[in-house]
């Protein structure tokens, strides 16, 4: 027994050491990145590792999936004790889990398990090898078919060495086992008994051990990583506003330390991590608009070549390591990105997707690399504020077509400082409805005023460009313009915008109440200071912007305005937290889009068309009156489907249905 | 080698223009001014210049306002020294300004000035052939593709019908660039930011603007000639008639 207890003990270290020298290519790196303090609010971060890994949250979106992956989940948690079992036994001859039912109870368990994981494992088999979901697609294969193939040693050797025991005779939890038994019988009839039986039960033993540690050696080169990567990366996930980005690294005196992401060691330790938690499933790559629209960018992919090139940069050593945009990961791909979040919000891993991208491009803007569209709108925006390129004096001309002047908050006090935006100020088709917006303010008789040539762009997309001093400049001029006026809220009908205000300028020091007009809309109808009076009652849908809806948590106040106004509410498939981007975010409105296959946007109509009876699309967002406005247009049917902005619903509602003619008119 | 490049500030055509009340000046007094595009190529040139065969670049512009602004933005882009050269009540036009670039490029010790061939109240590429008048320079205008071979400057100008010349000049020269060989390059925002507080130093010189005798009597604002029409009003309003009248000449 002591021979096997020294083999079992050199095959152990052996394995422990091998797994080491596998997770050297990556314990490198990570030993070597930034530093993040992710440790603040400890049990809010507890509370959400175990909701999504004990629960399942997020997994159990994709229904099939997640039961098979809870199934392989609880599976192992429950075999754990038979591994406990074998390395007891062999370090400690005479161990047993009996006292806790190892012969009875936990040895049912454990062969209901059994069948559980098989069943799980054939599940899974028949999902990447025959149903094949595209999502799956630029994943490692080969690496989950080595998985299956070392959990099915696992689970067969384990299951031959019981009923090799049972058939050897005197196995006193025989009775607790009647699959093991059952097998045994069918060992019987194969001649194996008594001391044979005995023989063999100890080669499965030593099988089994033997595919514990060959899964053990295997496990840190292999996404299977996540089984212990998961549970720290959801744990240290950034707490921060969901609409706040990181600063950029902080610059040092030599050149080792950039103040961009130019290298792996430019890193925080927690965005490698996510990368060597990455289980490919590809959850990201299947919602991404970007990846959708037939762009070069898959969140998976990047995530998945942000890895390999840490572990292959790492091999190489110092002298092989390239700028990561550019090399690693194209600069295509950078730039196609919409900052949309959806990926963020699906990843079982709570993966930080957009932040890297928006470091990588901060890395190609600091050297002046940048898509070639892009210049020019920044260029306006370092030169005017805005990306019209218009004169910071013309900001204020859609007034123009006002039946009143508003306030200039620079000059009196308000109640509300409408904070205009650079579409719904200088865009010729959004102008419109800002001078409608301030009508219905006016008709509901809001204290409200503007900032005219004093307000900037907010920078919002700016900074998802990532060009981080042009943000600052933009957002501290607007700051200091707000710091003169004497005001109680802000409004907002840009989401980008009130983004910015509320979180990126609190990042500054900056703090104010910001609400989007949908929300001060229904406050103004719910205080009774606007009357609706006519009632269309039209099939109507409704379109999440992502700075509103996925960044900022407002979901419901324009769901209740369209209802309120007597409309039926249809949403589409993708909507909430899981709408479908326009296209137009992260400065992607400032890019080329001509080489898309699909532009995401008549990708969003075509879905709304498939609603059986909607006729009216409903937007919350300058920008998204812009883009579906073009969408319904480049596909032709203006006949079926109207863009719709909530406050023109409003404002149909407002008035007195001329006989004769509609209300729209 | 030193490169000079002047910078000149032109009123930013994206706005309406008015005249003065005498008519003899467009108002000054609420227009933007933007960097003359040429002189975007020419310091874009000299940065390239600098880049592929070592040289230092001096970017140079009469002092006024928005000048201080737009000399950081040459230091973000690679100049090596700025300076502004005060000119009291500086006339606008090119020619009279040469004597002040002049002295400049001379207290620099430059071998060469790349100007921007011509800018919207330079019309006819004045600058650089005057420049090189007064200092007795080599001059080429209207190139591109300039390089530094063997101590000579190299350009290449065209002519009509695609033929084309390259011509080399010996050091001391003034080129009148019409396009760089790479398009001027975007300045990162902390570029600028970090430059904000940078004093931009003061090059005061010995030299007066040159007494043209030409004054501009009367400016005048765009004709609405017979064949002209201006359409007016809201932008739908302005794309029905654009409509209209390209079905109106069977061009739609």
């Amino acid at each position: 027994m002591a021979t096997q207890t020294l083999i079992l003990l050199i095959a152990t270290l052996g394995a422990v050491a091998a797994a080491a020298w596998r997770a050297r290519p990556w314990l490198v790196p990570l030993a070597h990145a930034r530093p993040a303090n992710r440790l603040d609010r400890p049990w809010q971060r507890l509370t959400v590792v175990l909701a999504d890994i004990g629960l399942h949250r997020r997994l159990l979106r994709i229904r099939f999936s997640g039961v098979m992956h809870l199934m392989i989940f609880t599976s192992f948690l429950v075999l754990f004790t038979v591994i406990v079992q074998a390395f007891g036994a062999g370090f400690f001859p005479g161990f047993s889990l009996e006292p806790i039912g190892g012969h009875t109870w936990l040895a049912a368990v454990q062969e209901v398990f059994t069948v559980v994981i098989a069943a799980a494992l054939g599940m899974a088999i028949w999902h990447r090898f025959v149903r094949r979901p595209a999502r799956f697609a630029g994943s490692n294969r080969r690496d989950a078919t080595t998985i299956y193939a070392l959990i099915a040693a696992i689970v067969v050797t384990m299951l031959l060495e019981w009923a090799a025991r049972i058939a050897a005779g005197g196995d006193p939890s025989e009775p607790y086992r009647p699959l093991s038994a059952a097998l045994a019988g069918g060992l019987g009839g194969l001649g194996l008994e008594g001391d044979a039986a005995a023989t063999a039960s100890s080669a499965f033993y030593w099988a089994h051990i033997a595919s514990i540690l060959a899964f053990l050696v295997y496990i840190p080169g292999s996404k299977h990583r996540h089984m212990f990567a998961a549970a720290p990366n959801i744990f240290f996930r950034s707490l921060a506003p969901k609409g706040q980005l990181p600063p950029p690294p902080p610059a040092g005196d030599s050149d080792d330390q950039p103040g961009t992401v130019q290298r792996f060691s430019d890193f925080t330790w927690k965005d490698l991590l996510d990368g060597l938690s990455c289980t490919e499933c590809g959850r990201c790559q299947a919602v991404c608009p970007a990846h959708g629209s037939g762009a070069e960018l898959s969140p998976k992919q990047l995530v998945m070549d942000l890895r390999d090139g840490m572990t292959a940069t790492n091999e190489r050593g110092a002298a092989g390591d390239s700028p990561i945009a550019g090399g690693t990961v194209s600069t295509e791909a950078l730039w196609a990105c919409t900052t949309c979040r959806a990926c963020m919000e699906v990843c079982p891993l709570h993966i930080e997707h957009v932040p890297k991208i928006v470091q990588l491009r901060r890395s190609l803007v600091e050297e002046g690399e940048i898509e070639p569209m892009l210049q020019d709108s920044l260029t306006s925006l370092q030169s005017y504020g805005n990306s019209f390129g218009k004169s910071p004096k013309q900001r204020a001309r859609w007034t123009r077509g006002l039946s009143f002047k508003p306030k200039d908050v620079r000059k009196e006090a308000v109640d509300v400082l409408w904070f205009v935006g650079d579409f719904s100020s200088f865009d010729p088709r959004v102008q419109r409805l800002t001078v409608l917006v301030a009508e219905l303010l006016a008709q509901a008789e809001v204290d409200f005023g503007i900032l005219y040539e004093g307000e900037r762009n907010s920078g919002n997309d700016v900074r998802r460009v990532g060009d981080e001093g042009l943000f600052d400049l933009l957002a501290r001029h607007n700051i200091a313009e707000l710091e003169g006026c004497s005001f109680n809220r802000i409004l907002t009908t840009d989401p980008h915008s009130l983004n910015a205000l509320s979180n990126e300028y609190a990042a500054l020091g900056a703090h104010y109440d910001v609400v989007h007009h949908t929300k001060f809309l229904w406050e103004l109808l719910e205080a009774g200071r606007l009357d609706p009076v006519s009632r269309s009652g039209q099939i109507v849908t409704y379109h999440d912007p992502c700075y509103l809806g996925r960044y900022n948590d407002e979901f419901e106040a324009p769901r209740r305005l369209i209802r309120r106004l007597g409309h039926d509410l249809h949403d589409m498939g993708r909507c909430r937290e899981n709408s479908y981007c326009c296209g137009a975010g992260g400065g992607r409105i400032w890019m080329d889009d001509s080489g898309l296959a699909q532009r995401p946007s008549e990708n969003r109509i075509e879905e709304a068309l498939a609603l059986e009876g909607v006729t009216r699309f409903v937007v919350s967002c300058p920008k998204d009156v812009v883009m579906y406005t073009a969408a319904v247009q480049a596909l032709g049917v203006e006949d079926r489907i109207a863009v719709w902005e909530i406050a023109e619903l409003l404002d149909e509602a407002l008035r007195v249905p001329q006989p004769g003619s509609s209300a729209a008119d | 080698m030193k490169i000079a490049v002047t910078l000149r500030l032109t009123p930013d055509l994206t706005e309406e223009l008015e005249l003065t009340e005498d008519g003899r000046d467009i108002d000054r007094e609420w227009i933007g001014l933007v960097l003359n595009e040429f002189d975007d190529q020419a310091l874009e040139q000299a940065v390239l210049l600098k880049e592929a065969a070592g040289a230092e670049v001096t970017a140079l512009a009469i002092d006024g306002e928005g000048v201080e602004r737009l000399l950081r933005t040459a230091l973000a882009r690679g100049a090596d020294a700025v300076r502004r050269i005060p000119a009291d009540d500086a006339p606008s036009s090119a020619r009279a300004l040469t004597p002040l670039y002049a002295a400049a490029v001379r207290e620099i010790g430059a071998d060469l000035v790349l100007a921007g061939v011509l800018a919207t109240d330079d019309l006819h590429g004045e600058l650089a052939p005057f420049l090189a008048a007064e200092l007795g320079w080599r001059q080429a205008s209207a190139v591109s593709d300039v390089r530094i071979e063997d101590g000579d400057v190299v350009v290449r100008q065209e002519y009509s019908g695609g033929r084309a010349a390259q011509l080399a000049l010996t050091l001391p020269a003034v080129v009148g660039l019409q396009t760089a060989s790479q398009p001027p390059r975007y300045v990162a925002g902390s570029k600028l930011r970090d430059l904000l507080k940078v004093e931009v130093p003061e090059m005061a010189v010995d030299a007066a603007p040159a007494a043209t005798g030409i004054e501009p009597a009367t400016l005048a604002l765009p004709d609405r000639g017979a064949g002209a029409e201006m359409i007016e009003g809201s932008a739908d309003q302005i794309a029905e008639r654009l409509h209209a009248i390209l079905v109106e000449r069977d061009m739609a």
